[in-house]
């Protein structure tokens, strides 16, 4: 099983839900599923591959595609968009687990969420400039429709404004691809071939600003990868710029998250502050640092779909609240003692305590950071800190209320369904994982590193 | 057997308009809207067939008619935009007189058949104002108060545009003492160019920015679109325009490509020339279509709106002076086309079922009509520049070629267009969501949800499926038609 076949059985999960009859539809829960499973596990026989045989050339798929523009149809899989590729089937499983009692034109939403995950795996894989902008932006319209249609407060209104946003900053990545095209001689979208150009310091002091913006806009889904190409000056004029931003951004997110009252802003906010990690491993530019980078996507990945599983599916589809005062009333430690025992190993595991995955990340950035100035590492220590302050108080007021004897006692709640106990325990099981055995991933990281893509910013034997 | 196609379109105009006498002296009733567009289909189908009989060949510089490469492959589209548009139904009783209606629609397919295989001026003009006359009848075809008051702009500013096209030819003749475009680039090659030339080129962009509905000349647009039959504004939106870009390219990339005269827009080495006056063209187009189209209650002044907005992508592709950058214009006009044609398509059927074309008339389109509404996701996905649509390789190609074209050696060159251009385009995607957020969303507000959606006639169907099937495989295979457009670009215009 090549790589290749994330891509596809997303694709064709997508493709075969939108071509069941009518009266199939609850069916198309069971094909996401499958279609999941077999990207996930395409993805971990890869990984395994990899880690056995870390000598053979990566596999590629390279065909030509507009020659006119030099653009080519160019898959690679090294071991950094393995491990990407495996979080993605992991969370596929997960959000197909929580979303199965979807009844609202099921057809409709397990399509939509196929193709994100197509396009998904397809960015992690994309080597040509022109692919990777390509399955970026095919996410856009299946992400709002998801929002708009099944989504709960608000929905018309976010799922805009996320939209906007997200074509926005790829405005941004467009015009910043279009001009590094334009200065490597206009022959090429290869990102090897972006990344190998020589680009004037002038050019790279206000091209990097720009497509630097459009990926920090969407919280760089993959951000490193392609911006690195624009050149190791421009980079390196913009480091402390970053850093500052990054760190900004782990304090404020914290500061932020800290005074919610909606329960899945607590966790949007923590998830600014757990990119801002992602953000400062880059601009450490250090080799821990960029480690700890990839490290904390993958936790975070993990960290963000369990807490978003559990506050937006779980509890909110039985309370129709996600309010930490009125949640109160609901007394969940009792009423739902499945859902509150995972969302305290996911707070634990958003605070980076020790065994989980989001621990061997900070880590990592922290030592990278400490390399880049050592003076930065208390800002983050001071970030850590706020964190498990609003995790607490959140988990605290969401799910172990004080509740006095005289309060009217908590109706009951439908009890976890299977889908629910899977999704939550297979989310649970990988951060444990990675936490306590992080050598595999490190070693298809480092693997990643070596590519010729970061020569410009890093160099490894 | 160079003017085949445009003989056998003539011949059916001619033959159509005999029946449609017979039948009426027959029966007492005007010719029946099914027969017509039977009959008018089947000639463009019969002229793209003779079309493949043409011989073709570079221009030596001396015919009126060149059947050049770049001819050929354009004829070939007008036709198949054409053949959309005639397949196009116009609504129960909203023409009086099919036979006449479809046999101004030949005459017009004819006109711009023979305005994309010229390197005359004058015949050009004589071509293009064929075109354009059977157009303004046609859009004022339905003779409702509204599509009387679209005709007569459309007539009046493009009476005053082709008069400034003709006054300008007439300077670039008395400036090269010849009338064709290798004589005008032979005159400017000879030495600077004179304030003849300069007042001339003025003139004909002015003209052709009128065809192309590039703002400030786009007054027209968006009454035609909401007020004239939908048949007349697809041929209006898809072929007329895509024909409005075949020439512009002819003109400036054939007569005008010298250096001494474009001109170079890059930020910090503006040189006076056409290819700033196209920049801030494009540029006000853009702002000025984006902007008023999100302010639009009916979804034809959207599409007019969002016409200019894309007449604004093309000229920054213009504005590069580059073959590469010219034949992704070319390819962008034409995906362009056919997505407008399509929306247009959509909305017609929209407009006949719930009798508006406000987006909320498409509210619960899903449920209504779910094919109608993907079609229309497909379409205005396509024109907001999302992939893995057509429209997303064009925009694409369009800006990566402007941006090659321009920035040799590093410096800025068009990125202050293109950046504008790409922010344009992604502000487009608000208004063209806010109509599928209606469709994908919403429900229809009188619960008419399991009622049956608007019904199609089996050409309605053509029309809206052929161009989504051509977006669609267009968007996953663009070197299909990309590159022979480049190549022929290359091939008839002698460029590098």
């Amino acid at each position: 099983m090549t790589p290749a076949w994330t891509i596809l059985s997303a694709f064709a999960g997508a493709l075969l839900v939108l071509l069941l009859p009518a009266r199939m539809a609850i069916a198309s829960r069971v094909i996401a599923l499958l279609a999941s499973l077999v990207g996930a596990v395409a993805a971990a026989v890869s990984c395994l591959a990899r880690l056995n045989n870390p000598l053979d050339p990566v596999w590629s798929f390279d065909r030509p595609w507009i020659p006119g523009f030099g653009i080519r149809f160019h898959l690679a899989a090294d071991g950094l968009a393995l491990t990407l590729l495996l979080l993605t089937g992991i969370v596929a499983i997960a959000g197909v687990l929580f979303s199965w009692n979807v009844e609202r034109r099921p057809r409709a939403f397990f399509a939509f969420f196929m193709t994100i995950i197509g396009g998904v795996y397809g960015v992690f894989l994309s080597r040509d400039a022109f692919l990777l902008f390509v399955c970026y932006e095919i996410v856009i319209l299946p992400k709002y429709m998801l929002i708009a249609i099944w989504g709960s407060t608000n929905k018309e209104y976010g799922a805009m404004k996320l939209t906007m946003y997200s074509i926005g900053s790829s405005a941004l990545i467009l015009i910043g691809l279009v001009v590094a095209y334009g200065a490597s001689g206009g022959t090429s979208f290869d990102i090897a071939h972006l990344a190998g150009a020589h680009y004037s310091p002038a050019l790279q002091a206000w091209a990097f600003p720009i497509l630097f913006v459009g990926f920090a806009v969407l919280a760089g889904m993959w951000p490193f990868h392609t911006w690195a190409p624009t050149g190791h000056q421009g980079f390196e004029q913009w480091k402390p710029v970053i850093a500052g931003l990054a760190l900004i951004g782990i304090v404020y997110g914290a500061l932020t998250a800290l005074s919610q009252k909606d329960l899945k802003f607590v966790i949007g906010y923590s998830s600014v502050s757990h990119m801002g990690f992602v953000l400062l491993g880059i601009a450490a530019g250090t080799h821990w640092g960029l480690r700890g980078a990839a490290l904390q996507m993958i936790s975070h990945g993990i960290i963000a779909g369990l807490l978003f599983g559990i506050a937006g599916r779980v509890v909110y589809e039985r309370t129709h609240t996600r309010d930490l005062t009125e949640l109160r009333e609901f007394d969940l430690w009792r009423t739902l003692p499945g859902a509150a025992i995972g969302f305290t190993l996911a707070t634990a595991a958003s605070m980076g305590l020790p065994g989980f995955s989001g621990f061997v990340a900070e880590i990592s950035v922290a030592i990278g950071l400490w390399q880049f100035s050592p003076w930065l590492v208390p800002v983050v220590a001071l970030g850590i800190v706020i964190t498990g302050a609003f995790s607490l108080r959140a988990l605290h007021k969401a799910f172990f209320p004080v509740r006095n004897a005289t309060d009217t006692p908590p109706s009951l709640l439908p009890p976890l369904t299977w889908p629910e106990i899977s999704a939550i325990s297979l989310l649970i099981a990988v951060s444990l994982a990675i936490g306590l055995y992080p050598k595999p991933w490190v070693v298809l990281i480092d693997d990643g590193l070596r590519s010729p893509v970061f020569h410009s910013i890093l160099y490894l034997p | 057997m160079q003017l085949l196609p445009e003989s056998v379109l003539v011949l059916t105009a001619l033959v159509l308009l005999g029946a449609a006498v017979a039948v009426e002296a027959q029966s007492g009733k005007p010719i029946c809207n099914r027969v017509a567009i039977v009959i008018a289909a089947c000639g463009v189908v019969l002229a793209g067939l003779a079309l493949c009989y043409v011989p073709v060949d570079v221009d030596s510089g001396k015919s009126l008619i060149v059947i050049d490469p770049l001819a050929h492959i354009f004829k070939a589209v007008v036709l198949g935009l054409g053949l959309l548009a005639v397949l196009l139904p116009p609504a129960r009783g909203e023409i009086p007189q099919p036979g006449e209606f479809y046999a101004l629609m030949l005459f017009a397919l004819t006109g711009l058949l023979l305005t994309t295989g010229t390197n005359h001026l004058l015949f050009l003009f004589v071509a293009l104002e064929l075109a354009s006359l059977s157009l303004y009848l046609l859009v004022g075809f339905s003779r409702t108060a509204r599509a009387a008051e679209a005709s007569l702009k459309y007539f009046l500013f493009g009476g005053v545009s082709a008069a400034f096209l003709l006054f300008g030819l007439s300077f670039l003749y008395g400036f090269a003492h010849s009338a064709t475009l290798a004589g005008v680039a032979d005159a400017l090659g000879a030495g600077p160019p004179s304030a003849l030339a300069v007042t001339g080129l003025v003139m004909v962009v002015v003209g052709l920015g009128f065809k192309l509905a590039a703002a400030p000349f786009h007054y027209w647009a968006p009454d035609v679109y909401q007020g004239a039959p939908a048949t007349s504004v697809a041929l209006v939106a898809a072929a007329s325009k895509v024909v409005g870009m075949v020439v512009l390219v002819r003109v400036l990339m054939l007569g005008f490509h010298a250096a001494s005269v474009s001109g170079s827009a890059a930020w910090g080495g503006m040189v006076a020339g056409w290819s700033p006056w196209l920049a801030v063209l494009a540029a006000v187009s853009m702002v000025l279509g984006n902007v008023l189209a999100m302010a639009q209650t009916s979804v034809r002044r959207l599409l007019a709106y969002s016409a200019v907005a894309n007449t604004g992508y093309l000229l920054v592709a213009m504005s590069a002076n580059g073959p590469s950058a010219a034949g992704a214009a070319l390819f962008y006009v034409i995906v362009y086309g056919l997505a407008t044609l399509g929306a247009l398509a959509v909305t017609a059927a929209v407009e006949r079922d719930r009798g508006n074309d406000s987006p909320a008339a498409f509210a619960g389109l899903i449920h209504r009509s779910p094919w109608q509404a993907v079609a229309m996701l497909v379409f205005l996905t396509s024109l907001a520049g999302i992939p893995p649509l057509a429209g997303f390789v064009g925009k694409f190609a369009l800006f990566s070629a402007a941006m090659a074209e321009s920035t040799k050696g590093g410096t800025p060159g068009l990125t202050w267009l293109v950046g504008l251009a790409a922010i344009m385009s992604a502000i487009s995607l608000y208004y063209y969501l806010s109509v599928l957020k209606q469709a994908f969303v919403r429900d229809t507000p009188d619960g008419g949800n399991a009622a049956a959606g608007p019904t199609m006639s089996p050409a309605h169907f053509l029309a809206v499926a052929l161009p989504a099937m051509a977006l669609v495989v267009l968007g996953l295979f663009p070197a299909l038609l990309l590159d022979p457009i480049t190549a022929a670009l290359v091939a008839s215009l002698g460029l590098r």
